[in-house]
């Protein structure tokens, strides 16, 4: 076994410094090091979109992604999107429109739906769907999910 | 006849949504306690194997190991089920499947117990073995559970099928075959387990029935229930598959062997190989038609495939057995089930229970029959549609909420105004509509069911909800709030409901089989009905009053200018508390088990879907340009939650009819998400309506009854239809990969289906 390794990353805006073992996922770090438990896990392959959080501004699948490959970075999760208790407007849309049922897609859904947006405010239908297709949700269907992430982008556009 | 509800009827978030969103609810594998172990469990590699002797003594010396087990380590009974327990928690002798469970590793690390587990020595004798259903019912085919390869056999015979079939001017028949289905909750199967000082168990786990790890986790252990504790955590969906507690059984024996909290996490290939699945069938179909096109006969043979247990098979196979004709009246019947030992992973519960495939089968002969008939599909549904005279396959007769014939007149609309997209097909597509309908009787079919609730109305004005069907992601919760916030006039938001405690909430049987909104949502109302005539009985004292002048709103009571808060008017009576228990026993009668006539279910679930799709001819592939949606809810407790329930039903149907299926080489070959393609966003039809139908349920809660696993039922079916109507080749067999549609293609012209007269 390799000797753990030194790390600096901002998390959630923080200033993190850890020493994580070369083979350990960002997952697991957030996980079980941080105790940020809000990111899921629902297959550690990379298939399922769960996991999503961003690194650097962009969706990544934090079980495919070491920790040691974030030294130097910054890392968004589900905890570090509402601020002073105020919810980001997407996850007010997830709730409003119904897109929460058993919700264990839903934190990497909100990330993976952050990152579409960040990169095209003014997405079509087919884009949020194709922007979505790998976060996989087996309760709603994504209907809602496809129409909130939508409404998310005209709430963020400034319109209404 | 309307009333007007406060709260009931109302769309409304989850209650639990904000936490969802936030990161903030808890999952099982949230949790984990100081000195906790991992465990992970040996499986079979072969299918069906004696196990001759098991050394685990290198594995035992590995570092960081703390203890393996095997099943002479379990102190009570080896056996589980959710209803047959024909399953042993840790093989002893014999292994049916590959993935069957041999032995535990304990380690302080899950690394180190992955290690181990490799060192663990099995000495094996491979034994014959049997995959296919059909070949396991041969004479001299490996018997794959003792006792024989037929689990059970189910029967259904009304009428003279003979005489009917004599009767008829047109008959078809034909074989369809449904694949094996995976439930793919996105959260895997989870279970913490500790001991406290003085030697209780607590478990905390990802379940569809709290009360049922309580009594496996005891009788495993031989401890009474009342030491066994068991909390169910948030849950990340369950669809049926589950309710056979094996995670929380393994992480109880590591617990209760070395006394430190254990963990038991499957990772997605161990949920893909070792849990139980929705059971594939082989379906021999015959139905016939008078000249009226009035149905006159049906013949079925069903065969399902339970794997190496029975699990729930005899239960699923009688559901599918019940449900054989479907949404139509059909005199004489004659329907043969079989749940069919075979040795691989064993089939049970999954959302649609055994309906799903024979809608498949059934609607699709109605299709055809309508061609030979010269008729339009829906106009031959219509013909044959049940109505309140009119018995089901089990001769039970629905007095209300049976809204077939304007689902039906509504789905003749919807069809029309769709026949013009079919012009605009572009080149190399071909366009096709189809219809499929579905009946579903809500709550166990095979014995009745009841549902227990405690409700407690407090000084303050809110309200304590105990009732033990948890939660999965369905939205009951919320739903129980609603029913019982509507009865007490409270917010919704001032009642709190327990579901998830085996200490507080009382055992309501499993949460399964569309049954919570019936059967729990009557038993909260019943139990805050009464609290509401206590108080307006102690109001009517105060006020010097009849009982009915008295109105009770936002924690207070008031008859014209006089009002009470209602911690005064407890006060004055010196109460703290007003506690009442109801519970909801519906008047049913199981199934004949000769003839399969009864009274099964308290209510049935009515579904009827429209798909336009476009089928590419050169891949094969299926796009769903148009789906519609129509169900029947009785009346809606939430219409976000219905709505909700209703895509996901829907969508898991989309799976089941275009891409899901279960491959067997030696154990399950695609244990990945890479590999079992269950729908992405991408696949939602183009446009999708959903169009609740309300037709009050007499006998539910506030007229509602339950639909969750309705909105799967036709789906197949739907689609089946609509792509053979496509490429004008009749589709018998799913999913219906791209692969597969292009084979039919090629094979354009060769009837499949064989007229008889
Ligand atoms: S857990 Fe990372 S993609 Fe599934
Ligand atoms: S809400 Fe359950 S997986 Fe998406």
């Amino acid at each position: 076994m390799s000797r753990p390794r030194k790390i600096r990353v901002t998390i959630n805006g923080r200033k993190v410094e850890a020493a994580v073992a070369p083979n350990q996922t960002l997952a697991e770090f957030l996980r079980c090091h941080l105790s940020l438990t809000g990111t899921k896990e629902g297959c550690d392959t990379g298939d399922c979109g769960a996991c999503t959080v961003l690194l650097d501004g962009k969706a990544v699948n934090s079980c495919l992604v070491l920790a040691v490959e974030t030294h130097g970075g910054s890392v968004t999760t589900i905890e570090g999107l509402s601020s002073d208790g105020e919810l980001h407007p997407l996850q007010q849309v997830f709730i409003d429109n119904g897109t929460v049922q058993c919700g264990f897609c839903t934190p990497g859904m909100i990330l993976g739906a952050k990152a579409l947006l960040d990169e095209n405010p003014n997405p079509s239908e087919e884009d949020i769907r194709l922007g979505l297709a790998g976060n996989l949700c087996r309760c709603t269907g994504y209907v809602n999910i496809v129409k909130a992430v939508g409404a998310a982008a005209k709430v963020l556009r400034g319109g209404k | 006849m309307s009333v007007a509800y406060q709260v009931v009827g109302k769309p409304m978030p989850r209650t639990d949504a904000q936490s969802k969103v936030l990161g903030q609810a808890q999952y099982t594998d949230d949790l984990s306690l100081p000195r906790m172990l991992f465990v992970k469990v040996l499986r079979s590699p072969h299918p069906h194997a004696r196990i001759r002797a098991i050394k685990t003594s290198a594995a035992q010396k590995q570092p960081g190991i703390v203890a393996v087990l095997t099943a002479k380590d379990i102190p009570g009974e080896n056996s589980m089920g959710p209803i047959i327990k024909d399953q042993q928690i840790l093989c002893a002798d014999l292994v049916r499947y590959a993935g069957d469970a041999v032995a535990l590793v304990a380690g302080e690390t899950e690394q180190a117990a992955e290690v181990a587990l490799e060192r663990i020595e099995v000495d094996y004798e491979e034994l014959p073995f049997v995959f296919d259903p059909l070949k396991a019912l041969e004479p001299d085919a490996p018997v794959a559970h003792e006792g024989g390869n037929i689990g059970t056999h189910m029967k259904v015979r009304r009428g003279d099928i003979e005489a009917g079939f004599g009767q008829a001017a047109a008959v078809v028949e034909a074989r369809f075959i449904t694949p094996r289905v995976e439930h793919a909750y996105i959260e895997p199967e989870v279970a913490l387990v500790s001991l406290d000082a003085q030697g209780d168990v607590s478990v905390w786990s990802s379940t569809q029935y709290a009360h049922l790890d309580r009594e496996e986790v005891a009788r495993m252990l031989a401890l009474p229930q009342s030491r066994v504790r068991v909390r169910q955590m948030v849950t990340g969906g369950g669809f049926g598959g589950k309710l056979n507690p094996h995670a929380q059984c393994y992480a109880a024996l590591v617990a209760w062997k070395t006394g430190r909290p254990a963990k038991v996490h499957y990772h997605r290939d161990e949920s893909l190989i070792a849990s139980y699945k929705a059971h594939p069938y082989v379906i021999d179909m015959k139905l016939g038609a008078d000249r009226e096109g009035r149905l006159t006969a049906i013949d079925a043979r069903l065969v399902g495939n339970t794997g190496a247990y029975l699990c729930q098979g005899r239960a699923v196979i009688t559901k599918s057995v019940t449900h054989v004709s479907g949404v139509y009246y059909i005199p004489n019947i004659k329907a043969d089930a079989y749940a069919v030992h075979t040795n691989t992973v064993p089939c049970g519960a999954m959302r649609g229970y055994g309906v799903p495939q024979v809608a498949f089968a059934l609607e699709s002969l109605i299709d055809e029959l309508a061609d030979r008939l010269g008729l339009e599909p829906l106009e031959l549904r219509m013909r044959n549609a049940l109505d309140t005279t009119l018995p089901n396959a089990t001769g039970q007769i629905m007095p209300a909420s049976i809204p077939v014939k304007e689902m039906l007149a509504r789905a003749k609309t919807s069809v029309e105004s769709l026949r013009p997209l079919l012009k605009e097909t572009p080149p190399g597509r071909k366009r096709g509509i189809g219809v499929g309908c579905s009946s579903r009787g809500i709550g166990s079919i095979r014995k009745a069911s009841r549902s227990t609730a405690v409700v407690s109305l407090h000084p303050d004005g809110s309200a304590t909800v105990a009732c033990g069907h948890v939660d999965l992601g369905q939205g009951s919760d919320t739903m129980m709030a609603q029913v019982a916030a509507e009865e007490l006039g409270l917010d919704v938001d001032r009642v709190r409901v327990i579901t998830n405690d085996t200490a507080i909430s009382p055992d309501c049987e499993s949460t399964s089989a569309s049954r919570v909104t019936y059967l729990s949502g009557n038993a909260v109302r019943f139990a805050a009905a009464k609290i509401k005539t206590r108080v307006l009985d102690l109001a009517a004292r105060e006020f010097d009053c009849a009982a009915d002048e008295v109105k009770m709103r936002n924690g207070a009571v008031a008859h014209r200018e006089q009002g009470l808060s209602l911690a005064a008017l407890f006060g004055k009576n010196t109460m703290h508390i007003i506690t009442e228990v109801a519970e909801h026993l519906p008047a049913t009668t199981p199934p004949d088990p000769e003839t399969g006539q009864g009274k099964p279910a308290g209510t049935y679930n009515f579904n009827v879907h429209i798909a336009l799709v476009e089928v590419d001819e050169g891949t094969g592939k299926v796009e769903t340009l148009k789906y519609l949606a129509m169900g029947d809810v009785g009346k809606m407790l939430n219409p976000m939650v219905v709505e909700g329930q209703m895509h996901g039903g829907m969508m898991m149907g989309m799976g089941f009819a275009l891409s899901e299926e279960v491959k067997i080489d030696c154990g399950v070959a695609n244990s990945t998400f890479a590999t079992y393609l269950i729908p992405t966003a991408c696949d939602v039809p183009r446009e999708l309506i959903v169009d609740v139908i309300e037709d009050a349920e007499p006998t539910g809660p506030f007229g509602a009854k339950g639909f969750s696993e309705g909105s799967l039922d036709p789906v197949g079916a739907t689609m089946a239809n609509a792509v053979s109507n496509a490429i004008g080749v009749r589709v018998t067999q799913l999913p219906m990969t791209g692969e597969r549609i292009h084979q039919l293609l090629r094979r354009r012209g060769e009837a499949v289906l064989k007229a008889v007269n």
